[in-house]
């Protein structure tokens, strides 16, 4: 394999990873490297001082006619953060993150009213694909989990760890993230 | 085989490989000492032996590293080519979600009873 495919696929891997790095909990404190990582996967994926080979090569080039999904990202992030969901309504960041997906179907909508209908259709049989191979996954964990002898049956909560559980469910289910 | 059939078992093979391949990457991240990956892993790398198989057969390639790469891509390939359906989806879904209201959450309600309680 040519090193330039390999970077390709080399920033695909760390962009995954990155992605996987940040889902890691608890949810009020992600890790610090995820999103670099993501990034820095992204980059290697996109910037290159020679062309990739085939496939490689479309693989990268279909990509950057896709960079709509930049600024529709960023905008669905900021209509999730705006709207009334885990804290108060921000109208400032909602209608930033609206006026970001707006920009995204400017930028897109030309490509989506070009897109055939016979390349569109057979494309869509990728959904079922992916949700095989979930499907396949979800059965290897409950498979790997029936695998562990049951636990034995653990202590109530201490008087302390009751005050420590709620405090914490407090300050990070407060309602609201500008309440300290 | 019409172009089609081929394309659509080209683009469901493809995208299988490229989630379970995205599922090792993902379990590779986020890796722990209560993690048991062993058969998870084993799956996953099924699912892309099959796929790749699937599509080496379909494009008369030979079974191996270019056919793996073939398939990886074309499943992105696919993928991208439905991203405009997934737009349309959560943009529906988030302008409703701008719409609602906050719900009342009965595990705060409950913590403020008993700490007012005690």
């Amino acid at each position: 394999m040519s090193p330039w495919a390999l970077q390709v696929w080399l920033g695909f891997a760390l962009c995954i990873i990155g992605i996987g790095m940040h889902r890691t909990g608890p949810a009020f404190s992600r890790h610090r490297f995820g999103a670099p990582v993501a990034l820095l996967g992204l980059a290697l994926m996109l910037v290159h001082t020679h062309e990739p080979p085939e496939p490689e090569a479309g693989l990268v080039l279909s990509m950057i006619d896709s960079l709509w999904v930049a600024p529709a990202v960023f905008g669905f992030a900021l209509v999730l953060m705006g709207a009334p969901l885990y804290w108060k309504a921000r109208p400032a960041t909602l209608l930033a993150g609206w006026l970001l997906i707006a920009v995204a179907w400017y930028v897109a909508y030309p490509s989506i009213a070009g897109t055939s209908l016979t390349d569109f259709l057979p494309a869509l049989t990728a959904l079922p694909g992916a949700v095989l191979a979930l499907a396949v996954f979800a059965l290897c964990v409950r498979t790997a989990e029936r695998m562990v002898p049951p636990e034995a049956e653990t202590e109530p909560l201490t008087e302390k760890e009751q005050r420590y559980v709620e405090s914490v469910l407090k300050r990070h289910l407060g309602g609201d993230s500008d309440e300290s | 085989m019409s172009l089609e059939m081929e394309l659509a078992i080209t683009a469901f093979s493809g995208a299988a490989a490229l989630t379970s391949l995205c599922v090792l990457l993902a379990m590779l991240g986020t890796i722990n000492p209560y993690h048991r990956p062993e058969v998870p892993s084993l799956g996953a790398l099924a699912v892309i032996f099959v796929a790749t198989y699937v599509v080496a057969t379909t494009h008369d390639v030979e079974f191996g590293l270019d056919a793996l790469r073939l398939t990886l891509v074309e499943g992105a390939l696919a993928i991208i080519r439905i991203l405009p359906l997934a737009f349309v989806f959560l943009t529906v879904m988030l302008f409703r979600t701008s719409l609602r209201k906050r719900p009342e959450d009965p595990l705060l309600a409950l913590l403020e009873s008993e700490s007012g309680s005690v």
